[in-house]
């Protein structure tokens, strides 16, 4: 017993962190696009970036639903004290959500498209911008009381640090975005966004190494993991490791690869994940309430467990299938 | 007047608005999922381009239904952490675990197929394809499984004990399996099927009464009829063991549906009262209209009632529903919409048999076809009101007899849930009128008639056509 109250909070932390991750990486690639389809030049190649997105925006959207449902069951104190905590922006985040996916349905229908791209764009700008936040006021930490119940203020979100981290994954998605579209799009439209791609990289870059260096400002728990010699190995090749990533990005990008770009950069955003996941483990709601303070029941997390381990292979499965199914350059039908 | 809101009520306002509003877009998805399988069945079996165009034209309602339906399941899945989390902590462990089921079970299936059965007629093979559309459906009433299941346990909570402020699983399986999920998941997928199917009608006979594409919308129209002469009385059955649970289990929800003021001895024979103005102040009926002795047959199919029934002033205020005008009628709205669906569908069955159902039928009698144009809102108003009268009428309570609603939200800035209380209506409005827009030009357009199915398909068909030829 003694052993499953480590484990199993362990374990949930892991699968979240693993939902997050596809999530950000999924729909950040249906947000960048969906940010990047403000600037397109005509309407036909917008349509081809929205049908790049048709057949996956939704499951890709349901990551963050599972992950959502997963933190609700397996740590039902965090789900209601960071949900509150950052009740502004979640609804925002919401708000830019149902933008999105609503303007992509009604502008297929539409004759006059122009108000259903605005608010396509809009939305996902929205709904980057938000996530950005949360992200960035979770990192730099949730006051709560001994019960782990929220005290701070309703206003807690909105901070220097927090809007840094929402520019930042804007450029991010933005980033991820476009070398999507190299990918599944060819000529014009695919040197369109090689540039897009660059330019991303250049303003995400520099966000990260803000981040990276006001971190340890932003909260004592962040600067004693930070500058712990346990973790000290962990924080020197994890940005020398970023680095050798960022470089063989630029190349990629100057030697107008296709497949590859979209590669450095899903790593790239595993590589942030993995620091982010180290610098917060094993606090759930940080700084200070861990897991294991956090957790359901161990026995919950074992029947939680037993159904969504055994899904989770299933899901990947078929989601790659419909990848499969879709593979190759979108062209404008 | 706002100044005297108070957070709970905004919480509940909020969640009651955004509850309504999602409502409207999971029941096409559910129900018209399982038309598209039948549709897709048909034409794998017949390869009659026919069938073919039905389930892409379907389908073109399905997917503008389906966006809206995802994006606004969104704040119904966040409320619980941001304006319930007093609930969240409660019984996380058992409601936040099922809800993660329906994510990975029900919700991913659906959206991890609908790309395929939207877009994928060049890309796969048919069987793949035909796959897909099973699965779109198969997800779609996993999640009626898994979210009434979640639902009914707030009703019935059962498979554990309440301590320390939290609500200790000991059985999942019995949690999940609570008194109140087989009846009310039966009760609510058949709902979804109804109104699917009363849509379709609805849609037909407009088309049908305007003679356009008449081949087309009377094949459409006939299959929504067959499948609704399987549904609606199933339906109103369904309904009925629904009321029987909740005089078993919820005492107090009975009484405010029925608007029962005084207690009824075993063995009496009350009347069942038709209409009336519930007063609460004095705890009776203004006035009312009722049928002497009627309401132990309704219940229980017998003279006398065989339980006593209390009635709502035996319970002290602070333990049973309020607005119980709302609750009466509610109830009232959604057994007469049931019922008269069924009498409009055993009537159009008759002209069916007696050979008068023809495409010519609906510009003939329009009174006929308008009957059946609205018997599609009424199918939505239907749910909405059952929906009102099971979650309403669970109050005070969020887990009944356990957690008070008033315990169960978050205490929040009241600016902070009305600006989101606001937004949210102001959204939904805008959404529904440009949903009812958009749906309205697909039905006005039409079906293609003259699309021709998958290249690969068409050649599969040749063959088959000249070997049967052959």
């Amino acid at each position: 017993m003694e052993f499953l109250e480590w484990f199993m909070p362990t374990v949930w932390f892991v699968i979240l962190a693993l939902f997050l991750l596809l999530y950000v990486i999924l729909d950040g690639f249906d947000l960048g696009v969906g940010i990047l389809s403000l600037t397109s030049p005509s309407e036909s190649q917008r349509t081809i970036l929205m049908t790049s997105l048709g057949n996956v925006w939704d499951a890709n959207e349901t990551w963050l639903v599972l992950m959502g449902g997963a933190l609700f069951g397996a740590f039902p104190l965090a789900y209601g004290t960071i949900l509150k905590a950052l009740y502004g922006p979640i609804y925002l985040m919401i708000l830019g959500l149902i933008l999105r996916a609503v303007a992509f349905e009604f502008r297929e229908n539409a004759i006059n498209k122009r108000p259903w791209n605005l608010m396509f764009g809009i939305g996902s700008v929205l709904a980057a911008g938000s996530q950005g936040i949360c992200l960035g006021t979770v990192l730099s930490g949730i006051p709560t009381d001994a019960a782990g119940h929220f005290t701070g203020s309703a206003w807690i979100w909105v901070n220097p640090s927090s809007l840094v981290v929402a520019l930042t994954l804007i450029q991010g998605y933005v980033l991820i975005g476009s070398t999507y579209l190299i990918l599944k799009t060819s000529g014009e439209l695919q040197r369109l966004h090689v540039r897009t791609a660059r330019l991303a990289a250049a303003t995400t870059l520099g966000g990260a190494l803000l981040i990276t260096f006001t971190a340890p400002f932003a909260s004592e728990a962040l600067r004693q993991r930070l500058f712990d010699p346990a973790f000290l190995p962990f924080f020197v090749v994890l940005p020398l490791l970023g680095v050798a990533l960022i470089v063989q990005l630029f190349r990629s990008l100057a030697m107008q690869q296709e497949v590859w770009p979209f590669v450095y950069t899903v790593l790239l955003f595993i590589l942030s994940f993995a620091g982010l996941g180290v610098m917060v483990f094993p606090a759930v709601i940080p700084p200070s309430v861990t897991i294991f303070q956090a957790s359901s029941s161990v026995s919950s997390m074992v029947f939680m467990l037993t159904f969504i381990g055994v899904l989770i292979p299933i899901m990947l499965i078929y989601n790659i299938y419909n990848y499969i199914a879709f593979r190759g350059k979108v062209s404008a039908e | 007047m706002l100044a005297t809101l108070d957070v709970v009520t905004l919480s509940r306002l909020q969640f009651a608005l955004t509850a309504i509003f999602h409502m409207l877009w999971p029941v096409l998805s559910t129900g018209l999922a399982i038309y598209l399988v039948v549709l897709e069945a048909i034409w794998l079996r017949t390869r009659n381009p026919l069938y073919y165009r039905q389930a892409r034209f379907w389908a073109k309602l399905y997917v503008l239904n389906f966006g809206i339906g995802v994006a606004s399941g969104l704040p119904m899945e966040f409320q619980f952490g941001t304006n319930w989390a007093p609930l969240s902590e409660f019984a996380g462990d058992f409601f936040g675990s099922v809800l993660g089921f329906e994510g990975a079970m029900a919700f991913m299936l659906e959206a991890g197929f609908l790309g395929i059965m939207l877009f994928g007629w060049q890309k796969v093979p048919p069987v793949i394809h035909f796959l897909s559309t099973v699965m779109v459906a198969f997800g779609a009433n996993l999640s009626v499984f898994w979210i009434l299941s979640a639902n009914s346990w707030l009703q019935t909570p059962s498979g554990g004990t309440f301590s320390e402020g939290h609500f200790h699983v000991q059985n999942y399986f019995a949690a999940i399996n609570n008194p109140f999920m087989v009846r009310s998941v039966i009760h609510m997928a058949l709902a979804t099927v109804e109104t699917s199917m009363l849509v379709v009608a609805a849609i037909s006979a407009w088309s049908l009464m305007r003679q356009k594409a008449p081949e087309f919308f009377l094949f459409s129209f006939k299959l929504a009829l067959v499948i609704l002469l399987a549904v609606a009385p199933l339906q109103i059955l369904a309904g009925h063991e629904s009321a029987v649970q909740v005089a078993e289990h919820q005492p107090t929800k009975l009484a405010a549906i029925e608007a029962l003021w005084d207690d009824q001895a075993a063995g009496s024979s009350p009347a069942w009262t038709v209409l009336a103005s519930p007063d609460e102040a004095s705890g009776s009926n203004r006035w009312s209209l009722s049928v002497p002795g009627a309401f132990s047959w309704i219940l229980e199919t017998r003279p006398q009632l065989s339980q006593p029934l209390r009635g709502l002033n035996s319970w002290p205020a602070d333990q049973r529903p309020h607005m119980v005008g709302l609750l009466f009628y509610a109830f009232r709205v959604m057994v007469a919409i049931g019922l008269a669906a069924a009498a409009l569908m055993a009537l159009s069955l008759l002209l069916w048999w007696r050979g008068g159902l023809s495409a010519a039928s609906f510009a003939q009698w329009p009174w006929f076809s308008w009957a059946w144009i609205l018997s599609a809102p009424a199918g939505y108003l239907a749910i909405e009101s059952g929906w009102v009268v099971r979650c309403v009428g669970r109050q005070p309570w969020t887990v009944y007899g356990q957690l008070r609603t008033a315990d169960a939200a978050s205490v929040l800035p009241v600016g902070e849930v009305l600006t989101s209380l606001s937004v949210f209506a102001v959204l939904y409005t805008v959404l529904l009128v440009f949903a009812l827009y958009f749906g309205s030009r697909i039905i006005a357009k039409g079906p293609n008639l003259t699309l021709e199915p998958p290249a690969g398909l068409a050649t599969a068909v040749i063959l088959s056509d000249a070997s049967e030829s052959a």
